[in-house]
């Protein structure tokens, strides 16, 4: 039942900066995250989130230990390789959204199956993803035609589409009003409840209360992991009429 | 990534920047025209210079005399006179059916001729009776003279139609006798003589070679030139020989060579005192100045064709840099370097593509313009095919070549570095 997705040992990164500065970002992670979890991973700013995010994402390869995703061990491939661990196994939701401005809601949602997957299936499914996080009406509509709450879920549509082992959210409501910022975390929560697993990284307390766990980093090392007693749940507070921020 | 999608978001992007691509293209349509209309040009040029030879007569082996090296005048201003009437007929017997047909001229100068009234000065040459074959060229009315005109030296006279028109306006000259007239002496003591001929043909008209027109002038028979005319008995100023074929030329060119040594009496080729002119060699001679006319020019529009190519690098360097963070978005959800390198090089190849296009329409657009304008109406402008596919070609390449650097920079961007981009 508790089929890990993620499987972290010894993890270490160390970043130049000039000649003589280096920056540990990672001193040593070790993190598993099981299917179907909603993980929230918090910290100051320099605590290493944003790098631990890079490698779990395989944006960014690790100096030292070992990464298994969904069962491959991905620490040391090529960038040709990791780009196709990326189009199946994580889907990725960016604080700024990062929708293609000149493409439509649908054809920035069918981006990651033009780079793996079967062309013919694209347009249905691409559909099937925009109407799973309440856009079946905005189909055509330019991003710049859509509000900021709208086009992170085109974002998290787009990142559906591979049916990924994971998605991997940064700051995703770090750009929303509070309204907005409940229903995003409403849209990962349902997704968690159909079984996703989501990985999300955040410094608001207030939004890594409806996660289920959460693991705090400091000075590139995990300081806690805890599980979230009650999560919050965003629905409740969008028919409350309260922001999740709030 | 399938290619159809690699061309899809090429031409998206480029229809987005509409006025960007429009004005990247400019530079490669500017020179992909420059290149087909400087070329046709050229080749227009080098055409109209063949049909200027060939309308001398085709496949026509030329032989002139020289002065021996022996005599040791060689290239005085003088005329040598070496060569007969003879010598073209044992030409004529020895390589009878391997030769179309054979002549021999003499040129007699310019003579005052008058008839009916009217006053032209021309240019009189006696020829023999194969003259019309060996030259291509017809006569418009009445026939030509035979051996017969040639061995009882008979005044008779063909015209060229300038010649006939300046001199009997639209009558028939056929018939009609025209007076040639040569003046000799001077001052008070200056006579003329005065010689009758009788018209019995006229040619057709025939143009200008290299400015000069070949429609006014009188052949008469040869013997009747030598005799009458000049009095230089049995000398030609050159013996023009019809080969069968453009192939057989070389071999007929080497039969009159032996033919001429050994009547001549000459064992060495090299002190001959006669020159054998193939026309193959003219044309080829003529061919290569026209070639590396047409090279030059094809030159030009290719240094302007270049210039459009670094335009394509410049435009294309920006467009990456803008679309860092598309690239970003593309990489993280798993385009692999192959694929954004595809997509970069074909938007390249997509702007100088139809850039080619465009270009071949504008340059032939320019060329009809040229041929508009009255000074080279006449020279026939050639659009080949070959011009086309390597303007094409050209310009798909210079995609390719100065696409590839930006394209490159763009697959290469790290993903987090390309995602973080402002």
């Amino acid at each position: 039942m508790n089929q890990s997705v993620v499987q972290l040992r010894g993890i270490t990164k160390t970043y130049h900066i000039g000649r003589e500065i280096t920056v540990d970002a990672l001193r040593g992670v070790d993190l598993d995250v099981n299917a179907a979890e909603f993980l929230a991973i918090m910290g100051p700013s320099g605590s290493g989130k944003s790098t631990l995010m890079n490698i779990l994402g395989c944006l960014d390869v690790a100096d030292a230990g070992t990464y298994v995703l969904a069962g491959e061990n991905v620490g040391k491939l090529s960038d040709d390789k990791l780009a196709a661990i990326r189009n199946k196994h994580v889907g990725f939701v960016f604080q700024t959204f990062n929708l293609l401005s000149r493409l439509n809601a649908i054809e920035n949602v069918e981006l990651p199956l033009i780079y793996g997957g079967d062309r013919h299936q694209r347009r249905e499914r691409a559909l099937g993803a925009l109407e799973q996080v309440g856009l079946g009406d905005r189909v055509h509509h330019r991003p710049s035609e859509l509000s900021g709450g709208q086009q992170q879920r085109v974002a998290i549509a787009r990142a559906l589409l591979n049916d990924p082992s994971m998605i991997l959210a940064d700051e995703p409501t770090g750009n929303l009003d509070s309204r907005s910022s409940a229903e995003i975390l409403s849209v990962f929560q349902r997704l968690n409840e159909t079984g996703k697993t989501v990985v999300m990284v955040t410094h608001e307390p207030d939004v890594a209360a409806h996660c289920k766990r959460i693991v705090r980093m400091r000075d590139g090392i995990v300081a806690r992991d805890e599980l979230v007693p009650h999560p919050r749940r965003a629905e409740d507070e969008i028919a409350a009429g309260i922001g999740a921020a709030e | 990534m399938k290619l159809y999608d690699s061309f899809r978001s090429a031409l998206q992007s480029l229809v987005v920047n509409k006025l960007r691509s429009a004005l990247t293209m400019l530079g490669v349509i500017i020179g992909v025209a420059a290149v087909i209309a400087m070329v046709s040009v050229g080749n227009g040029a080098s055409a109209s210079v063949q049909a200027t030879i060939l309308n001398l007569g085709s496949n026509l082996v030329t032989v002139q005399p020289q002065f021996g090296n022996d005599q040791g005048l060689k290239g005085a201003g003088a005329q040598a006179q070496n060569l007969t009437l003879d010598d073209m007929r044992s030409i004529q017997n020895q390589l009878g059916g391997s030769i179309t047909a054979a002549e021999a001229e003499q040129q007699t100068g310019r003579w005052q001729v008058t008839a009916a009234g009217q006053n032209w000065n021309t240019q009189v040459t006696g020829v023999t009776e194969d003259y019309p074959t060996v030259r291509d060229w017809k006569l418009d009315s009445g026939e030509f003279f035979t051996t017969s005109d040639l061995n009882v030296n008979a005044q008779v006279a063909i015209l060229g139609t300038t010649t006939a028109q300046n001199l009997f306006g639209d009558a028939d000259a056929v018939g009609q006798t025209i007076q040639l007239r040569q003046l000799f002496g001077g001052g008070r003591d200056q006579r003329a003589r005065i010689l009758n001929f009788r018209v019995v043909g006229v040619l057709t008209t025939k143009g200008s070679t290299f400015g000069f027109s070949r429609d006014d002038q009188i052949v008469v028979p040869l013997t009747t030139a030598q005799h009458v005319l000049t009095g230089r008995l049995n000398v030609v100023n050159a013996i023009v020989i019809k080969a069968t074929s453009s192939d057989t030329m070389d071999a007929t060119t080497s039969d009159v060579q032996n033919i001429l040594l050994q009547r001549h009496n000459i064992s060495d080729p090299a002190s001959a005192d006669f020159t054998v002119t193939n026309q193959n060699d003219t044309l080829a001679a003529l061919s290569s100045v026209t070639g590396t006319f047409t090279l030059l020019l094809g030159a030009i529009g290719g240094i302007s064709l270049l210039v459009g190519g670094i335009g394509i690098m410049n435009i294309m360097l920006v467009s990456v840099n803008e679309r860092t963070r598309e690239i970003g978005i593309r990489k993280a959800v798993g385009a692999r370097r192959g694929d954004i390198l595809t997509q970069f090089l074909i938007e390249a190849m997509a702007l100088t593509g139809l850039g080619g296009v465009l270009g071949i329409l504008l340059g032939w657009a320019i060329t009809e313009v040229v041929h508009r304008i009255p000074q080279a109406a006449n020279l026939p402008l050639l659009i080949t095919s070959g011009t086309v596919i390597i303007a094409v070609g050209v310009s798909v390449a210079i995609g390719v070549v100065f696409g590839l650097y930006p394209a490159l920079r763009a697959a290469r961007l790290h993903p987090i570095q390309a995602l973080r981009y402002e």
